[in-house]
């Protein structure tokens, strides 16, 4: 299989060494395959891991190009230095285009960007000083006209190619360990569930600017290998058509499969080349192949021919003996958690009525009520999912109402979802792993070198995970892929995974809600195992015999008004709850 | 004085096209969450085959009612291969449908290169001749653009009068809202939806054939600018929303006719996709969509 990293880079070799015996023209497009290779890649990271859609890549591909063509022709710069600042520059251009990108969603961000690209298109075509306009910017140091030279020697065809295969290399190899990283699984996160991203500690914006910023910096490195490639620039190679042919590349190779990439750009750049033996039919052909490609191929090149990606560095664990690391928890003053008269309004409805609670550390509150009652509402009020139309949230002496899903996550409120949300191409060990996330402390470079910090510390909370599966009995379906599981698994993964997060208050939504008696037992298990670290739990559930074995109080909500705060014996007897529940008061129906 | 009125007015009655355009991307976008990047194809083979028929000596309504024909089942065609063995929204979504509806396109523009020839041909024309002028207030009107301009108008108000009005459209409404729940309803939701694709091939067609009328010519890469002009018209209108559609497009048309007056023609494009951008930064639903509510 292609993943495997030391077949992929002999697959690399093999392919340079084949090439360079190459004539002329092979060369030329077993060069130009590299640079679609990252091309791809860079759609790829944008589109497949963080999901959002691109037809504006042709830009910073573009950027990259100009930037690179005019640096060598008219300043010198070196080939490297030069690739660099296209780089840079495509990156700056990415970062800017992400704050009004960042905004809106599929159609909407398809045509922003398609909009970039289309402007970027119309300014080369105008900018005659600077591009040439139509007529195009010739004389770019090039290795097919002899003309380019790295540090003093001269680059022909065959050592440009070399160069640009080494280029593609290093970037698959950190890319691979990107994607394995907290980064990575950031992306994903971001993709799939966004409430389930700020529920971890994961801002959307700075996650999706962070993937606009590295995508256009690839993209704009493919670009700055393309110039000297062509020596010749025209607009018409960054006009939309650029766009779309590099997002079928990523689409035809697979999703977020950095194999996929490569089949992709493989396919895309050979196919219409094959296809010259149909003559003046050539055209049809290649359309009527693309048409068709995912009727035959459902699961693109990728899911025919490579396994699918991971997206944990579980090697980790063997190769080196983690050291612990522990997230100080402040101890402070007063209660954990003071919800004070907190009102939630939707357009004229009054979800929730000046309710007021209290919690303190190592305690477990129910939250009980019937449908509607605005048990879910208050969880995604305090989780910060809800802005509350008026009251505080004061959360170890901060007023925290208002704040973003991720801040108040990262201060150490993590919460579950009443439908379970979680990231279903991950595997369970994965999804479990995303709850550690506001607790990695190594940076970028550490996670795609994979230097030993960044892997020590992976290593700390896969074993973190390891502990927390075996208590949840998921032990053995670590390595599964979520999504083929059954239901109650993914809710307790869910739960495993806010455990995981070393969390100061827990608020469960439902845990208990579809779990077969032994899944309830698990967690059970898992909710005594978090009762012990002195932390709050606030738990929403109608199971009233799973409430009774492991809450030490209950407040009851009904139509958003606040009717009940004691233990469970004083509720079964409470006359208000009864006729909340029932409509008449009637005792001993409760009690059985 | 009377040269921006001139202006003004083109722009008002290209910008009608280009709502008609964004309308029936809309259309199937609402049903399918698929974007039919081969629309634009689908205006140009219109055009094309209106113009080879007419060429074997077919009269001009039996001409035009063919090629528009032709548009329809071609979307059928689309829906069929292109659209739902790929559709969007599935467990994996592979947006497998990006790579086929292109394909469609790349297909059916080669095949116009292939048997109408890559160059442009003249469109003849229908509707009045391009010479016929009325005056009004002073500014002479094309008769040919007021013509464009009712009939586009009128068959956007046709539409958006159906989808508020009939059984059928609030079937439209309620699969564009939930596939799933609509077929709960008993709303047999392929046959709504291959009845978009049908009317949106339809209105594709229209369209084509009213810009082919202005412009006098056709050639194979004639549609792909029309509808991307399309989909800005339908975002700054707002997703499924037809009477900004009309606004959007007409805003569209006008800015670009007085840019390219009064500025460069070369900077048109250019602005329309500023405004584009400017106005999803602003209003990411577009100006007259409605934003949806997360719900945790």
């Amino acid at each position: 299989m292609l993943s495997r990293p030391w077949l992929a880079l002999l697959a690399a070799l093999a392919f340079g060494v084949a090439m360079s015996f190459g004539s002329g023209s092979a060369l030329q497009v077993a060069t130009f395959f590299l640079i679609n290779v990252l091309l791809a890649h860079s759609v790829n990271l944008l589109t497949g891991y963080a999901g959002q859609i691109s037809l504006g890549h042709a830009g910073f591909f573009g950027v990259g190009a100009y930037a690179c063509a005019l640096l060598t022709r008219d300043y010198g710069l070196p080939l490297p230095l030069a690739l660099a600042a296209a780089m840079a520059l495509a990156s700056v251009v990415g970062y800017l285009l992400s704050f009004p990108a960042g905004r809106v969603k599929e159609f909407y961000l398809a045509m922003m960007t398609l909009g970039f690209g289309m402007i970027f298109y119309e300014v080369a075509k105008e900018w005659t000083a600077l591009t040439g306009g139509m007529m195009g910017l010739s004389g770019v140091p090039s290795p097919s006209l002899r003309t380019l030279a790295v540090f003093g020697m001269a680059v022909g065809p065959v050592a440009y190619l070399w160069i640009v295969l080494a280029i593609v290399v290093v970037v698959t190899v950190l890319l691979h360990n990107l994607i394995r990283s907290h980064f990575g699984r950031a992306y994903c996160a971001v993709h799939v569930s966004e409430l389930a991203a700020g529920s971890v500690g994961i801002s959307e914006a700075a996650t999706k600017r962070s993937a606009y910023t590295l995508s256009a910096a690839l993209a704009g490195l493919a670009g700055g290998c393309y110039a000297p490639l062509v020596a010749y620039l025209g607009p018409d190679s960054f006009a939309l058509s650029r766009s779309v042919e590099a997002l079928a590349m990523t689409i035809i190779g697979g999703l977020g499969s950095l194999p996929g990439q490569v089949l992709g750009a493989a396919l895309l750049t050979y196919l219409p080349e094959r296809l010259q033996i149909f003559a003046e039919y050539q055209f049809m052909a290649y359309g009527a192949i693309l048409a068709v490609f995912f009727l035959v191929l459902p699961k693109g090149l990728a899911g025919m021919f490579a396994a699918p990606p991971r997206f944990a560095k579980t090697h980790a664990v063997v190769s080196l003996e983690p050291t612990p690391i522990r997230v100080p928890h402040s101890s402070g003053e007063g209660p954990l958690l003071r919800v004070e008269n907190i009102t939630m309004n939707f357009a004229g409805l009054r979800a929730l009525d000046e309710v007021s609670l209290q919690l303190e550390r190592g305690r477990v509150l129910a939250l009980v009520g019937p449908n509607g009652s605005g048990k879910s509402t208050l969880i995604n009020v305090i989780s910060g999912v809800y802005r509350p139309s008026a009251g505080r949230v004061v959360f170890k002496g901060e007023d925290i109402a208002g704040r973003k899903a991720h801040e108040v996550s990262r201060r150490g409120i993590i919460r579950t979802f009443q439908d379970p949300r979680n990231i279903l191409h991950f595997t369970v060990r994965e999804n479990v792993l995303l709850g550690a996330h506001r607790l990695y402390r190594h940076g970028f470079l550490g996670a795609v070198c994979n230097s030993r910090a960044a892997l020590r510390e992976e290593a700390v909370f896969l074993r973190r995970v390891d502990e927390m599966l075996d208590l949840g009995g998921l032990a053995e379906l670590g390595d599964r892929v979520l999504g083929e599981l059954p239901y109650g698994t993914q809710r307790l993964a869910e739960v495993a995974r806010a455990a995981v997060s070393d969390p100061e208050l827990i608020l469960l939504d439902e845990p208990a809600a579809g779990l077969s008696d032994a899944e309830l037992e698990k967690l059970a298990a898992m909710i005594r195992r978090l009762r012990e670290r002195d932390l709050g739990i606030v738990l929403v559930e109608h199971h009233m015999d799973f409430l009774n074995d492991v809450v030490d109080g209950v407040v009851v909500l009904d139509s958003g008004k606040l009717i009940y705060r004691g233990d469970m014996d004083g509720m079964r007897r409470d006359p208000e709850v009864t006729a909340a529940y029932l409509g008449v008061a009637d005792e001993e129906s409760v009690r059985a | 004085m009377d040269f921006a009125l001139q202006l003004i007015f083109a722009g008002i009655s290209v910008g009608a096209v280009y709502a008609l355009i964004a309308v029936g991307l809309s259309l199937t976008f609402l049903v399918s969450r698929v974007i039919n990047f081969g629309q634009g194809s689908l205006l140009m083979l219109t055009a094309m085959v209106m113009v080879a028929l007419l060429g074997r000596g077919s009269a001009m309504l039996s001409a035009a009612l063919g090629a528009l024909g032709l548009a329809a089942i071609l979307m059928v065609v689309v829906e069929w291969v292109a659209v739902r063995p790929v559709a969007a929204g599935q467990r994996t979504d592979t947006m497998g449908w990006v790579v086929s509806t292109l394909g469609i396109g790349i297909l059916l523009q080669g095949f116009a290169a292939k048997f109408f020839g890559s160059q442009a041909v003249a469109f003849p024309s229908i509707l009045f001749s391009s010479n016929d002028f009325v005056s009004l207030f002073g500014v002479r009107l094309s008769l040919q653009y007021l013509a464009v301009l009712a009939l586009a108008v009128a068959l956007v108000l046709l539409l958006e009068l159906i989808l508020r009005r009939t059984q059928w459209g609030r079937a439209v409404r309620a699969v564009a809202h939930d596939p799933e729940l609509a077929s709960l309803m008993a709303i047999p939701v392929r046959r709504t939806m291959l009845v978009c694709f049908v009317l949106s091939g339809l209105l594709a067609g229209v369209a084509g054939l009213l810009v082919a009328q202005i412009a006098g010519t056709v050639d194979p890469g004639f549609g792909f600018n029309l509808m991307v002009l399309g989909f800005v018209a339908a975002v700054v209108g707002g997703m499924g929303n037809t009477f900004g559609a009309l606004a959007g497009g007409i805003t569209l048309g006008v800015l670009e006719k007085l840019v390219g007056g009064y500025v460069s023609t070369a900077a048109e494009h250019g602005i329309a996709f500023a405004v584009l951008m400017a106005i999803l930064a602003v209003r990411p639903q577009g100006l007259f969509g409605r934003s949806e509510l997360l719900k945790a």
